[in-house]
């Protein structure tokens, strides 16, 4: 099993912390034109909020695992409800990486694998190296061009 | 055959000419007003441009409309059907007859006295039908749609045509004299050009479905009869006036001003009633004119259906393109013994934004289960249920929600002054029944070739999904699920009628037996890709075809 790239924990605290942010600015509004909201109050619910976000995000990393299995790409991933995808090589559609821009800031990348399934039909590796996200890509292309059976769909 | 360019019916080109004539006709008029209205132009100048506008405009949209018919073309080649359309920017799409899912014919009212009708051709790709020919003569449209499957079926046969002879000797035991007819060579079964009824929807059945289908779409036909067929000043605000005069009887208010909070539950309640009971007729007539007269008939590998009063659809399955089948039930339908089958392809039907269609609308479930059996090759299913910790789950669930209820009564007794809110404590003792029915109605089979899912009460939901058509597998578990040792698999398939329906997930086992039967979909998977290598023929008619 595969960890992501430990370097997207601040990647994701800095998501968090931009939401703790952003409560603030919203409580702030609230506090200027509604009703008074308690400075201290204020602070403690950004700091609570930021705390949580952290925590989140850190065990959102230790949760994340991924593998390249024999026959599937196999996800193991989420802090509320943890989720374990099997995505048969069969079924990979085609393959991308990306590279959004806060991502690029962090020198990470994503690979997103899309299935004709109906709701999960894309499935997203985030926290990879841009080089490891490459080779994965490749791997993949590679199986699943491989493994072509039958038609998807 | 060569392939030959058509147009649509002449007709047609008369309307789109019509159409874009009374579009260009109304555009100066839109322009004038806005120019009268902002820039304040003289009104004797508007309506001399008026005068010379209008009819140029009329003209361009007419020569538009007439243009974009004769540039609308379309064509059945040897591989793909070709639409070319396109007035200023062209647009050339070529469909291969591998990918097309199903093909739907439609006709209206006005639409079947003219003779057209409306030809739908989709494929999985793309969030929307492919190709709408609007419109052909309808025995044009048939015409398309059996030769679109003749060559699928001629396409298909070149790619493998050696791979399926051996495949046909036994009548699975399974097999029902009523569904399937004796077996033939393949070869002959593709080439056959007639049809076989496979159901035929007969008028005790057809009430049946009237009488127990529920379709909350049509609470929208009581406010549109209200809004339309009222006098808006004859009632108090939104509510007309008959509604007042039934609720006076049992205790309503005289106006919704000043009354006392209980009057005007009561107020509601009869509203409410009054609203469920006239969206039911309503829903009974929409089943009625839409299912009446429903055929189901096999030809070759495809299923052909056709339905309806005034409008009538009908089109083409190919057996092959099938993802699952579902067999829909509510209580209500259960008390009757009867049920309905639903088959879903990854293209999008008329039926609804997601590719289903319904293969038997509402027959008796012994009958259903018969003719699950025929399509699917799947055996009665014996189904295991979810883990008794499940039940506890959902009564904890239920519970709460109720308190909730409870809860909020209180609340609006504290603001209104509505007496009796203790009264609302009745929801928390139906949480227990509720719990017990979503725990009892779930269940799922395990089969040799198929996964069978159950799930739901008030619309009862039994997926068969061959396990070639899995897509993905996933096992779920939130907070909750893990304190418990339990998990949900979601079994996805890429069936396009999970956009509008959950997609198949068994609810709440045991977490060793979630992660044993991902395993074992997983392999099953792999194996049937396997076995189904070259062999691509996918769910047919005939239980004994696969190997």
């Amino acid at each position: 099993m595969e960890s992501l790239h430990p370097r997207v924990r601040l990647l994701w605290i800095a998501q968090e912390a931009l939401a703790a942010i952003a409560l603030g600015v919203g409580l702030a509004a609230v506090d200027r034109w509604l009703v008074d909201v308690p400075t201290v109050a204020l602070g403690v619910v950004v700091a609570l909020g930021f705390v949580l976000g952290v925590a989140y995000a850190v065990r959102r990393y230790g949760v994340w695992r991924f593998e390249i299995e024999s026959d599937a790409l196999y996800l193991e991933r989420g802090v509320v409800t943890f989720v374990e995808t099997a995505v048969p090589f069969v079924r990979v559609q085609h393959v991308d990486t990306q590279f959004g821009p806060v991502e690029r800031v962090f020198g990470l990348s994503s690979v997103v694998v899309y299935t004709a399934g109906s709701r999960n039909a894309d499935v997203r590796i985030p926290g990879l190296t841009p080089e490891r996200a490459e080779r994965i890509q490749d791997t993949l292309r590679q199986l699943a061009t491989e493994s072509d059976a039958t038609d998807a769909v | 055959m060569a392939s030959e360019t058509n147009r649509l019916h002449p007709l047609s080109g008369a309307m789109m000419a019509l159409r874009r004539g009374f579009t260009g006709f109304s555009i100066p008029f839109f322009l004038t007003g806005v120019g009268s209205g902002i820039l304040g132009i003289d009104a004797d100048l508007t309506i001399d441009l008026l005068f010379v506008l209008s009819p140029l405009g009329f003209v361009v949209g007419v020569g538009y409309g007439l243009a974009y018919y004769y540039r609308f073309t379309y064509a059945l080649t040897a591989d793909t059907f070709d639409v070319t359309s396109g007035v200023l920017s062209r647009r050339a799409r070529e469909i291969p007859y591998r990918r097309v899912q199903n093909v739907d014919v439609s006709q209206g009212i006005v639409q079947r006295l003219l003779g057209l009708a409306v030809v739908s051709i989709e494929t999985a790709g793309g969030g929307s039908t492919e190709a709408t020919l609007r419109f052909v003569g309808s025995d044009e449209a048939d015409r398309i749609r059996s030769e679109i499957r003749r060559r699928t079926a001629a396409v298909d046969d070149a790619s493998d045509a050696t791979e399926r002879s051996a495949a046909t000797d036994s009548l699975s035991e399974t097999a029902d004299e009523d569904v399937v007819e004796p077996q033939r060579d393949n070869d002959a079964a593709r080439g056959d050009r007639s049809t076989t009824l496979l159901f035929e929807l007969e008028v005790g059945e057809l009430l049946v479905y009237a009488a127990t289908a529920f379709r909350w779409g049509a609470a929208v036909f009581p406010i549109l009869l209200v809004t339309l067929f009222l006098d808006p000043d004859s009632g108090a605000g939104f509510l007309p006036d008959f509604v007042f005069e039934t609720a006076r009887s049992v205790g309503g208010p005289e106006s919704i001003d000043g009354a006392p909070v209980d009057a005007l539950l009561i107020l509601a309640a009869v509203a409410a009633l009054q609203w469920f009971v006239a969206t039911y007729v309503a829903s009974a007539l929409y089943t009625i004119v839409n299912y009446y007269g429903f055929q189901l008939g096999r030809q070759g590998n495809d299923l052909l259906y056709e339905r309806g009063l005034l409008q009538r659809y009908s089109g083409s399955i190919p057996t092959d393109k099938i993802q699952s089948v579902t067999i829909t039930d509510n209580p209500l339908q259960r008390l009757v013994g009867y049920a309905g089958l639903w088959i879903e392809t990854a293209g999008y039907g008329p039926e609804s934004t997601g590719g289903n269609q319904s293969a038997v609308p509402m027959a008796a479930e012994s009958r259903i289960y018969r003719f699950a059996t025929a399509l699917t090759g799947v055996d009665r299913p014996d189904f295991r249920g979810a883990s008794p910790l499940a039940r506890r789950r959902y009564l904890v669930r239920y519970s709460l929600l109720a308190v909730g209820v409870v809860a909020l009564a209180f609340g609006a007794s504290r603001v209104t002054g509505l007496e009796r809110w203790y009264l609302a404590a009745v929801v928390v003792a139906a949480a227990p029944l509720a719990a017990h029915l979503k725990y009892v109605n779930i269940g799922y089979h395990v089969g040799d070739d198929h996964i069978v899912i159950r799930r739901g009460f008030w619309r009862r939901r039994t997926t068969v999904i061959p396990y070639y058509r899995v897509q993905t597998l996933s096992t779920r578990r939130s907070i909750f699920q893990r304190r418990l040792g339990l998990a949900s698999l979601v079994v996805d398939t890429a069936s396009s009628q999970t956009f509008t329906w959950s997609e198949p997930t068994i609810e709440d086992i045991d977490l060793e037996t979630a992660r044993t039967l991902h395993e074992t979909c997983g392999e099953r998977l792999q194996t049937a890709l396997r076995e189904r290598a070259g062999d691509d023929v996918g769910l047919s008619v005939e239980p004994g075809n696969r190997p």
